[in-house]
């Protein structure tokens, strides 16, 4: 019995030091901060404000959140001139690649007198963003542009309705109670994530994205609604809405080529875009060009799979170039006129 | 169920429970019986149907070893179990070659390929061979050779026991005990390790490229076939490790199944090392049966060949497998027809060791690709430098790190202990200080955190 409570006593004391290695190994290798709720409603939900963070599960990355708890280099300051504001999901959040790399940064240095400020976060989705358009504008009041990313465009029937509604649902954060609390320890979060992975699903090709759904006319009337709904808010405000669409290149497994995204839906979303005086950035071509060219994908890490996950660093890059082109030509235009 | 499961732990913690209760009886045959319930149970949960044609190969051993003296014997022994694992295994794949061959289409069986049924009935042939050839007497108690045949640890990858081994086991009073159960537990961590955190994370580079080798840049696939050497070696040699150290826990043991086989310095000291129990199984009832080297040169090489041949054909129902064997065969003739002159110059034996392994590498590309074709759209990747996308794995370095640390630690070890050969070990922890306890926690915690966590299985599962 006494040797019993002498090893349960060196068991207790050796899984005290290994928790502490262990969650002094995830504050480098996964140190995810809490979300929580955004009371002004430009998103859902935001990082906790002035955090360390690192990610190593996929690609690696480390940086520091902004006062607001975004992932900006510099802080916001109350009655800051935003020219131009970015919305959109984890991809555009860039929590992947180094803060210098992100779409936003690199935008920042390519339209110099100009001052982009991100507030991707992660779980935003196009509908999400939608939905906080008009928050996110009251709030950041930008003076040129407001961008919303998306790497998905063909949603189900009832979530688009609701969010031409304004009737969607806030995103939980689940920052309070025990959760929150264990959320505040990396190895316990990394464990958490570990678990919630561990699902017997099999792999996804790159065709995920690509839905064979037909809509119905309901379908398509919500989506005109929606569109009609966030070009109205953007005018209201004094801004041109971008809708940046991105999807993962296919490659032919035989020939190595890049194929063409040939979804009927990206083309019904463009010219319901282009009706509703929307900006539709599709940057399917850049990309395989960039592929073709350059063997470079806009995806993936060198600790993942191929052309799938987020953006990674070339990818961000892509899109900045893109959209220096449009807001370029487009600030051009302004002058002359 | 696999052993890189939930349902395994479970099942390894309750059935480890039932068994610290009834080792308490002095009569062995309740443990016996509550074991071999328990494989039947592994085994039946992926495909309970199954669990009855493992139960007909048992019977038909037992049958044919204890009435051997019979001529129909060996034909129940040997010849039934042949049949059962061609038709399952083979079926299709003779099928679809003859329709090749004839130029029409024959169609194919829906067949479903059993778990483990190369391994089990490689097995259930081994024991009844050694009673033919009067090594061992055939085991009157069905229960404990169906327990053979069908222990869970070792039932669906291996390693391939031998009757001789495990059978006195089941004589003696083999019991839970602190010592084998610290031993078990840190051998099956290791195998988890090497499985979950290297082999499936490799296993996600390797996929893409073998998926479409035409788009990589050739460094990117020479990368991804040194991946794949590391990948197959750690998720074989993990499930080893698991299996052993499972089998351990109960107070069992498992020969060893790999011994460090990218140091071997030649293809013959590979196959030393390299699956040891089916290299032993191939030779004592294949290889030594056809005349082994007692025939003279050309036989022995002819011999070697044909051995090699149909242990391709042994992995896999599918010619790149056949291939794959031939070109170990003929390699294995080769190298025996080489004089043999041990060097004492490092750096000589050193290139031998990276020339072995890059020339077993080269042949994984045929054990890895589904079809020639694609195995031919890797080698044409390389020899033509093709340029494409440059994917720099980033666990493949850590993996080449881990492979490289091992190999300089047993270097460093067998130095240290004089030994002629370096032979591979397992740093087991004393955990019965706050330190070693420590770093078993860690390794636990390593594993949870840094573990691949979608689906791959098992590499040797499809044997």
């Amino acid at each position: 019995m006494k040797k019993l409570f002498s090893w349960l006593l060196k068991a207790f004391a050796a899984g005290l030091l290994a928790f502490v290695v262990l969650t002094l190994f995830c504050t480098l290798y996964y140190n995810v901060p809490v979300h929580y709720s955004n009371t002004d409603g430009s998103t859902d939900y935001s990082w906790e404000k002035n955090k360390f963070y690192s990610r190593g599960t996929e690609g690696f990355a480390c940086g520091r959140t902004n006062n607001e708890g975004y992932l900006n280099t510099y802080d916001y300051l109350d009655g800051m001139d935003i020219d131009v504001l970015i919305m959109g999901s984890s991809h555009i959040e860039a929590y992947n690649v180094s803060p210098s790399e992100s779409t936003s940064c690199r935008l920042d240095a390519l339209l110099e007198d100009e001052t982009i400020y991100n507030i991707g976060m992660s779980g935003h989705n196009f509908l999400v963003c939608s939905n906080n358009l008009e928050h996110a504008l009251k709030k950041y009041k930008p003076r040129q542009y407001v961008i919303i990313e998306t790497s998905i465009l063909l949603f189900d029937e009832n979530a688009v309705e609701n969010a031409a509604e304004g009737t969607m649902d806030e995103l939980p954060s689940y920052s309070g109670g025990i959760i929150g609390m264990l959320q505040k320890n990396q190895f316990l979060r990394l464990l958490y994530s570990q678990f919630s992975n561990w699902k017997p699903e099999p792999k996804h090709d790159n065709a995920t994205n690509l839905q064979p759904l037909q809509l119905t006319n309901t379908h398509k009337q919500s989506y005109l609604k929606l569109l009609n709904k966030l070009s109205q808010t953007a005018a209201d405000y004094g801004v041109q809405l971008i809708v940046l669409y991105h999807s993962n290149i296919q490659i032919d497994s035989k020939t190595g080529k890049a194929l063409k995204d040939s979804s009927e839906f990206t083309n019904f979303f463009a010219a319901y875009c282009e009706t509703t005086g929307i900006t539709f950035v599709d940057m399917s071509e850049r990309f395989k060009a960039e592929y073709d060219e350059k063997h470079i994908l806009p995806h993936g890490f060198a600790n993942t799979s191929i052309g799938t996950g987020h953006l990674n660093k070339h990818g961000h890059r892509m899109i900045a170039e893109e959209l220096f082109e449009i807001i370029g030509s487009e600030d051009e235009c302004h002058l002359h006129h | 169920m696999s052993f890189a499961s939930l349902e395994f732990i479970l099942f390894f913690i309750v059935v480890f429970a039932i068994t610290l209760i009834l080792q308490k009886f002095e009569n062995n045959i309740y443990k016996e019986v509550f074991f071999l319930i328990a494989s039947y149970f592994f085994y039946g949960y992926w495909d309970w149907r199954f669990a009855f044609l493992l139960l007909f190969v048992s019977f038909s051993a037992y049958v044919s070893a204890r009435f051997i003296h019979k001529k129909a014997a060996i034909v129940v022994g040997v010849v039934i179990p042949l049949i059962a694992l061609g038709f399952f295994k083979y079926s299709n794949f003779f099928l679809s070659s003859l329709s090749v061959l004839v130029g029409g289409k024959l169609g194919t069986l829906n067949i479903i390929l059993p778990v483990g049924i190369s391994f089990y009935t490689f097995q259930a042939l081994s024991y009844v061979i050694d009673v033919k050839r009067g090594k061992i007497q055939a085991e009157k108690n069905f229960i404990r050779l169906a327990l053979y045949i069908s222990f869970f640890p070792q039932l669906v990858a291996g390693p391939i026991v031998k009757a001789s081994e495990f059978l006195p086991q089941l004589d003696e009073d083999r019991q839970i005990t602190r010592k084998n159960l610290e031993c078990g537990i840190q051998l099956m961590l290791f195998g988890f390790f090497k499985k979950i955190v290297i082999a499936d994370h490799l296993s996600v580079f390797v996929d893409d490229v073998f998926k479409m080798p035409a788009a990589f840049h050739w460094l990117s696939i020479v990368l991804a076939i040194i991946s794949y050497s590391i990948q197959i070696y750690f998720d074989f040699s993990g499930y080893s490790d698991i299996a052993i150290g499972c089998a351990k826990c109960f107070g069992y043991d498992f020969c060893p199944n790999f011994d460090l086989p990218y140091l071997a310095p030649n293809v013959t000291d590979f196959w030393h090392r390299w699956h040891i129990s089916l290299s032993t199984w191939l030779r004592e009832y294949l290889y030594i049966p056809l005349g082994g080297n007692r025939k003279g040169k050309r036989r022995q090489y002819i011999n070697l060949f044909v051995t090699m041949l149909l242990g391709g054909l042994w992995h896999g129902a599918n010619w790149t497998f056949v291939l794959w064997g031939a070109l170990h065969g003929l390699a294995l003739c080769i190298d025996k027809s080489l004089p043999k002159k041990a060097s004492k110059n490092r750096f000589l034996n050193g290139i031998k060791v990276i020339s072995t392994f890059l020339f077993v590498s080269f042949l994984w590309i045929f054990f890895r690709a589904d079809n020639f074709m694609s195995a031919w759209y890797v080698i044409k990747g390389i020899f033509t430098l093709q340029q494409g996308i440059v994917q720099l794995f980033s666990w493949s370095f850590v993996a080449i790190i881990a492979v490289c640390s091992a190999s300089v630690l047993a270097i460093y070890r067998s130095k240290k202990n004089k030994q002629a050969r370096v032979n591979s070990f397992y740093p087991l922890f004393k955990l019965n200080t706050v330190p070693g306890l420590a770093l078993l926690f860690i390794e636990i915690g390593l594993i949870l955190c840094l573990g691949f966590t979608g689906e791959h299985p098992f590499v040797y599962f499809q044997f």
